[in-house]
């Protein structure tokens, strides 16, 4: 027993001994290696194809210009299937095993929020993070200096449609349907600081993820004599209130936050989905924005699938631009202080996919603005201009 | 002095009558046997005496207490242990476990707990069976699991298993059921064992009538829920009534 | 009379303890990325305290709980709640919040003793929803959905942060779980559970209170699942309503039935196999799998995980433990009987 330990101890300390570790973690002269955790085969698995698709498409690009700094970027996705736990794992192997340079794009919220101990321990960046969450950019909370959030928090959005509904209707009563969980529970937080602003009360719905009936929430709503409705929910739940509501005979002014801005919204919806207004917190991928231009072109050019494309596949892109640029600024030996301190020299910049974004020492927040999309004959047109 | 007395003893299962008005009782230090045809109710009588069954009339008491009062598990606190008609053994637990399971109230919880990190314990549990497993003859067998042991093995693992509470009365039924000639005559010698030497009171039920004939001092005939026959081998041997709906069949057949 | 009836080998449990605390040194000194596999056994041995738990519940006592993510959830929350909130010290909250996840297993004990098999799975299952929806109801303590913060644990005045002192902390407990699983099992209460799994009839007539001991066991399973929740809260530091999934309660009693039911050993190792092999084995194998055809999509994980599961199931019904007993007994009997095996 004694022997075989000390074989073991001896053949330890070697390997100690043999191991080299580069400079920076997942950076070679020739590669740049980024982490990304989606969900394959959970609940959002429709997104975990599509997003990566379309940040790899970009990635592509850059490669087949030469990469940054000399150096092609490569993903590693693994599958977290939409559970904190499996995210910490997949995490911990991406940044100890896989040894990534940084973090992109993790998909959800409470998945975010569970591997932030792993971001701070190990001092690993995240880019990018999938979810509209405000709490993202809350540079408070653990690890909030390595998150660089992009998207327009769920908090921010409904305060700004809450103040948007009331620009256009002074005498409107607000109803809100949202989801018990992470997303609803931001949401609330920017109703509830609407509330106080504009002095009004909310008739708020909630509903159980996954739930399928809406009959209950959407009767209240007509009996609260709501005329705008707020929907917090993600693709079946604003279909569904909608189409209830039509049946009822209720016709309200319905409008969504976050992933409601989906195309299949409308399409699914029908002719109750028509006049849905949704919040977006970057350009249409169909617009004539040069990001969203460029992202067509390059759609045509590398002969993506035509049902990858759109707004998730497009997301995907626009947020693969955000982390070249951060890449570009981290000089030609990157760092993951150095990334950091790149991506915080961001002063409105603009490449025509999200609206300007800046960053700074105390600023991980990104955008902050939404433009609403409605549904009109069945096409999404955008009707606002940046709203903040 | 009797020690079990069953008074008007009738039980119904949904306007079946599986026992109608039975009274009888078993002297201390007996074998007493119950025959009849299937169905006759002599197991039902069992799960009377045992609890799993709640008669609608009648009453049973052993050493004066009145054992429809009680619920099953503590029917073996007043000293009356069961085999069953169809073997009811642990099968992913060894010989020597099952047998203990019998010794679960004559284990002390506390003793169990305090002691688990301690091999105390265990030897004092396994001392409780020891000498049972010897006498049947069974103590090979202890660390083997009971899934896979011969029938012979498994039905005398759960009459050890019976013995192990230190009964003052034991409910066999049908313990010879699917044994040959000379396991049976095994089990009878046990049975006359457990009688002479253990001093235990012995309730039988069983098919084998040279079996219940040799070992038995008193037999009760059942038919169809009511008692026809009571008394010595003898006796019912040549009783007409016990000739015809019983002994007659096995005659003719 | 010692010897005679010794019904295990004793001598090799202290290697083993010295092994498991070895074994992050071994690691450490073999590869760089240790954190990662210390990371995946920290998450098995928590598993693993609950799994002995669950074992005595579904494996021993035969009622099968759909619903142990709950009891995982009680603990991690109730001791989150204490400690962060109401200033106990981690180690009280050791004992107490064990004993509230005890307290509900007692309370969901009493449906089992009118009903068994599925329709006990599914009134468990229930009992997961209904955690889920008081964590969310009570916000004013669990933040709703939104997760928890939890504080590291802290004991005798030291801090335990990282995942090495989260090693040595978690399969201290592993240990001590084990054991103290091994000695119920072997004791009057772990025969009475089989007898009631087996056949109710005969563990009445033996003298066992059928509703006292099933009250028992879910009182058990719960203590264990509520400690290994502890656990759980204070060394993952983050814990949220979508950690305490359904397929969690799912995966638990897969773990149990691969190692082989109703065996306190044969839980750990099915834990041990089925962690390992979801968060070692399979992801290798899918990146071998990449690297090989050149191809990043896909739920390919899943697919290998399901396949393998599959065909265990089918070769291995009898489980790990089993496994392992048909080996041992073909060696001892080795060059004689080979045919004879574990039935």
């Amino acid at each position: 027993m004694k022997r075989v330990m000390g074989t073991l101890i001896i053949i330890g300390l070697l390997a100690v001994g043999c191991v080299k570790r580069a400079p920076a973690p997942g950076v070679t002269d020739t590669e740049i290696l980024i982490g990304n955790v989606q969900d394959l085969s959970g609940p959002m698995k429709e997104l975990g194809a599509v997003i990566p698709s379309g940040s790899n498409m970009y990635f592509k690009y850059i490669n087949d210009q030469g990469g940054v700094h000399g150096r092609s970027i490569k993903m590693l996705i693994e599958d977290h299937q939409y559970n904190p736990q499996k995210a910490v794992a997949a995490t911990k192997k991406l940044v100890e095993k896989d040894q990534v340079f940084c973090l992109y794009q993790i998909i959800g919220t409470s998945p975010c929020e569970a591997i932030r101990p792993i971001l701070s321990e190990t001092g690993t960046p995240l880019i990018a993070p999938a979810t509209n969450s405000g709490t993202m950019s809350d540079l408070s909370r653990q690890a909030g200096d390595l998150i660089f959030h992009t998207d327009t928090g769920y908090d921010r959005q409904a305060e700004i449609l809450v103040g948007y509904i009331l620009n256009q209707n002074s005498d409107a009563k607000i109803g809100l349907v949202y989801q018990d969980d992470d997303y609803g529970e931001n949401v609330l937080e920017g109703i509830a600081r609407a509330e106080s602003e504009h002095e009004i009360t909310v008739q708020k719905e909630s509903y159980q993820r996954g739930a399928i009936d809406f009959k209950g929430q959407t009767m209240n709503l007509l009996k609260g004599g709501c005329t705008d409705v707020i929907i917090a929910g993600i693709v079946r739940e604003p279909v569904t209130v909608m189409k209830t509501a039509e049946a009822m005979n209720y016709k309200p002014n319905f409008f969504g936050t976050g992933p409601t801005v989906d195309a299949r919204v409308g399409k699914l919806a029908g002719s109750a989905g028509e006049g849905f207004t949704a919040t977006y917190w970057a350009h249409m991928w169909n617009s004539d924005a040069p990001g969203a231009k460029l992202y067509r072109e390059l759609c045509e050019k590398y002969d993506i699938p035509e049902p990858y494309i759109g707004l998730y596949h497009y997301y995907g892109f626009a947020t693969a631009q955000l982390l070249v640029e951060g890449l570009e600024r981290a000089g030609r030996n990157p760092t993951r202080k150095s990334l950091v301190r790149g991506l915080e020299t961001l002063k409105n910049w603009d490449v025509g996919s999200f609206p300007p974004i800046t960053y700074g020492r105390n600023d991980h927040a990104g955008v902050d603005k939404v433009q609403l999309v409605q549904m009109q004959n069945g096409e999404q047109v955008v009707i606002t201009d940046w709203l903040e | 002095m009797a020690d079990l007395i069953i008074e008007n003893l009738t039980m119904r299962f949904a306007g079946v009558v599986a026992l109608d008005d039975v009274s009888f009782s078993v002297a201390n230090g007996e074998i007493f046997s119950l025959i009849g045809p299937n169905g006759s109710g002599k197991t039902t009588l069992f799960n009377c005496i045992n609890g799993f069954n709640k008669p609608q009339g009648g009453k049973i008491y052993f050493n004066g207490n009145n054992l429809l009062e009680r619920r099953p598990h503590n029917i073996i606190d007043s000293g009356i242990s069961r085999t069953f008609q169809n073997v009811q053994n642990i099968p992913f637990m060894t010989v020597l476990d099952n047998i203990l399971l019998g010794s679960h109230s004559r284990i002390d919880t506390k003793a169990t707990l305090q002691r688990w990190l301690s091999q105390d314990q265990r030897e004092i549990e396994e001392a409780m069976v020891l000498d049972i497993m010897d006498f049947l003859g069974i103590a090979n067998y202890e660390q083997k699991y009971m899934v896979g042991q011969p029938f012979g093995i498994q039905k005398l693992a759960e009459i050890a298993r019976a013995l192990v509470s230190k009964p003052k009365l034991i409910l066999l039924d049908e313990p010879a059921a699917g044994m040959n000639d000379q396991e049976t005559r095994e089990i009878a010698n046990i049975i006359r064992e457990i009688k002479e030497d253990l001093g235990i009171t012995v309730l039988l039920v069983e098919h084998d009538m040279n079996l219940v004939m040799s070992i038995s001092d008193r037999i009760c005939v059942l038919d169809s829920g009511e008692i026809i026959a009571l008394g010595e081998p003898e006796e019912i041997k040549n009783h007409p009534k016990v000739i015809e709906i019983y002994l007659g069949e096995t005659a003719d057949a | 009379m010692k010897g005679r009836y010794e019904d295990e080998n004793l001598y090799w449990i202290p290697v083993l303890i010295i092994f498991v605390f070895l074994l992050p040194f071994i690691l450490k000194g073999l590869s760089f990325s240790y954190k990662y596999y210390l990371f995946v056994l920290n998450m098995a041995g928590i598993y693993i305290i609950l799994n002995v738990g669950l074992d005595l519940l579904s494996g021993f006592t035969g009622l099968v709980s759909l619903g142990h993510a709950g009891f995982l959830a009680v603990g991690a929350y109730t001791s989150a709640i204490l400690v962060d909130q109401f200033g106990v010290p981690f180690a009280l909250s050791l004992i107490i919040s064990p004993l509230i996840a005890g307290l509900f297993g007692f309370v969901i004990g009493f449906p089992a003793l009118r009903i068994t098999g599925m329709y006990l799975g599914l009134t468990t299952m229930g009992f997961g929803f209904i955690v889920k929806r008081m964590i969310i109801a009570f916000r004013e303590w669990t933040h709703g959905s939104g997760g928890l913060d939890v504080s590291s644990p802290m004991l005798f005045g030291y801090t335990i942060k990282s995942d090495w002192n989260n090693y040595f902390l978690i399969y201290t407990f592993v240990i001590i779980a084990v054991i103290v699983g091994r000695r119920i099992a072997k004791s009057k209460i772990g025969r009475a559970f089989m007898a009631i799994r087996d056949s109710e009839q005969a563990a009445e007539a033996a003298g066992i209170n059928l509703s006292k001991y099933k009250m028992l066991a879910f009182f058990i399973s719960g203590i264990f699942a509520g400690f290994a929740g502890v656990l759980f809260a204070h060394t993952s530091s983050f814990i949220s309503t979508d950690h305490f999934d359904i397929l969690l309660s799912i995966y638990f009693i897969i773990m149990v039935l691969v190692g082989g039911a109703s065996s306190i050993y044969g839980a750990v190792l099915g834990t041990l196999f089925i962690v390992l092999l979801d968060n070692l084995f399979v992801p290798l194998l899918k990146d071998q799998i990449h690297f090989w055809f050149n191809t990043q999509a896909g739920d390919i994980q899943s697919l290998i995980f399901g396949l393998i599961m599959f065909l265990f199931i089918i070769f291995q019904p009898m489980g790990l433990y089993g496994m392992w007993l048909k080996m041992r007994i073909y060696w001892k009997l080795f060059p004689f009987n080979p045919r004879q095996r574990f039935t």
